[in-house]
């Protein structure tokens, strides 16, 4: 990741780095003016990102999804609970 | 997997942060049901039971837990305070001076809390005062089908009297929140938007399957698990940035040498931009309250943003939710700090440079992996609305911000107790 200007390897980050487009070829964009282009570029950067994506596994997945169902349902069960005798308690009080 | 939730309550500290949580979640229900002074209660509930749709204030309902309607102590919900924060957190982008605040570390922050207390205050005042101005009349517009006066007497003192109780119980929420955060587990907002939902489910699910028959419940509940399932496929993405760290020697020893990756989420904001949207959607609602003189506007509120199923609102929540999301990753995530961090401790991403080259590279991939998150999140909030107004009818509690809170929060917070677990040595019930 070097950038030579004017044979002189640049190390510094701040000074001067501006002008240059930024990085070595590494997918950052350019100069590009093309609206459309740009868009298309962005659309193929962001499925190249995609499949770098690590995705769970079948098992991670049936495990949350399962740990969560049970932890939601906990919660309402609760919930709603509390509820029922916090009405009655109401109703009773000022009904 | 039932073994770790028994686990977790033989902690001694662990157990004592869930039953704080437990009894704050307790405290809130029990504010959301108690009437505030000068309602009739009996009233109110025959006025409920004989208006079936409350879908007119569906979404700001839900989020208060049915409170709204009860006119409680606790009508207005967390709801203010979640507005304020958007607002606060928007205006530290606009104005300088509170970006100055921000920057400037542990006591900026503090004076930003503050601005977020008082503002949630003034909402609150203005949205009670909201509220009790549709409640008043006989046929009161909060329940215009109903001939019975919710409020007795509406004398300045006793409007002055609820006005306030209403407002010291969104103080209160905050409160409660704040001590959640604190001392409990999770975000005190998500938790407590947590339980209001949660508190509506069963009466809605109890609700579509009078209606309707068990055939749809099913079909409804089936939906319901695809998207759970969704939620957690996606929350569980990560893009993994590979990170070096430099052999060091300090004295004698030999220090890092390691490598590990810094793990970027697809939906790296998680449900916050889902609830921030759709509080802001609530706005122009709050303000044809506040507005009524102008009916032009007042009728186009209520014709286009108030129900969830119709197309301007689901358009415009779409919208939001992709700002929302853009929005938040960057305020909470920021690839300078980051690099620089990084560059402090001896660690590079290899192939780049550390410093600003490393913060370009982290900002090109959050930048474009957090549209497909954000593609999501729109989608999954809007769609299931869109099918559901499809085939005529309108379960919007069962719509998809709902089950994403619910998911969200759940995913988050079971997380939580899982590192906390970890941390003691135990296994946890993620395996």
């Amino acid at each position: 990741m070097t950038e030579t200007r004017g044979g002189v390897t640049a190390t510094t980050d701040r000074v001067g780095a501006r002008p240059l487009p930024a990085g070595g070829g590494k997918g950052f964009r350019g100069g590009q003016r093309n609206p459309w282009r740009r868009l298309s570029l962005f659309y193929r950067e962001i499925v190249a990102e995609l499949r770098k994506v690590i995705w769970p596994t079948r098992h991670e997945l049936v495990t949350y999804t399962s740990v969560v169902v049970v932890f939601v349902s906990v919660m309402v069960a609760i919930v709603s609970g509390l509820d029922y005798l916090f009405t009655k308690g109401v109703l009773a009080v000022f009904g | 997997m039932l073994t770790a939730f028994a686990r977790a309550f033989r902690t001694p500290d662990l157990r004592k942060k869930l039953l704080f949580v437990l009894a704050i979640i307790g405290l809130f229900r029990l504010g959301s049901v108690v009437p505030s002074p000068g309602v009739s209660y009996t009233a109110i509930q025959s006025c409920l039971n004989q208006s079936k749709d409350s879908s007119v204030y569906g979404l700001v309902n839900l989020f208060s837990g049915g409170a709204l309607l009860q006119l409680s102590v606790f009508a207005l919900g967390i709801m203010p305070y979640i507005t304020s924060s958007i607002i606060i957190q928007l205006l530290i982008v606009v104005i300088p001076r509170l970006e100055r605040l921000k920057e400037e570390g542990q006591s900026g922050q503090a004076k930003l809390t503050q601005y977020t207390r008082y503002l949630t205050i003034a909402l609150a005042i203005l949205q009670s005062t909201g509220i009790v101005a549709l409640a008043r009349g006989v046929p009161s517009r909060l329940f215009p089908q109903c001939n019975q006066a919710i409020l007795p007497s509406t004398s300045l003192f006793r409007v002055a009297t609820l006005v306030v109780t209403m407002t010291a119980g969104t103080a209160v929420i905050m409160w409660l929140g704040e001590l959640i955060t604190d001392r409990g587990i999770g975000n005190g907002m998500s938790v407590l938007i947590f339980t209001s939902i949660a508190s509506r489910l069963p009466s809605e699910g109890g609700r579509i399957l009078q209606s309707t028959s068990g055939f749809v419940f099913a079909l409804v509940c089936l939906l319901g698990l695809v998207i759970v399932t969704a939620v957690v496929y996606v929350e569980q993405a990560q893009r993994r940035i590979p990170v070096q760290y430099a052999k060091r020697m300090v004295g004698r020893r030999m220090y890092g040498g390691t490598s590990t990756y810094i793990p970027l989420k697809v939906n790296q904001a998680g449900v916050i931009p889902v609830i921030f949207a759709s509080s802001l959607l609530y706005l122009p609602n709050l303000l044809s309250q506040m507005w009524t003189s102008n009916q032009g506007f007042t009728n186009f509120v209520s014709r286009n943003l108030t129900k969830g199923d119709h197309p301007l609102y689901l358009v415009s929540y779409f919208l939001l939710i992709i700002f929302f999301t853009y929005f938040y990753v960057a305020i909470t995530f920021n690839p300078v700090e980051v690099s620089d961090n990084m560059k402090k401790y001896g660690g590079f991403v290899p192939g780049f440079r550390p410093g600003r080259q490393t913060a370009e590279y982290l900002d090109f991939i959050l930048s474009r992996i957090t549209l497909p998150g954000a593609l999501f999140l729109g989608l999954i909030a809007v769609l299931p609305n869109a099918l559901l107004s499809l085939t005529g009818g309108n379960q919007f509690p069962f719509g998809g911000t709902t089950v994403l809170i619910l998911v969200g929060v759940g995913l988050e917070t079971v997380k939580q107790i899982e590192s906390q677990l970890m941390l003691r040595n135990y296994e946890g019930f993620l395996r």
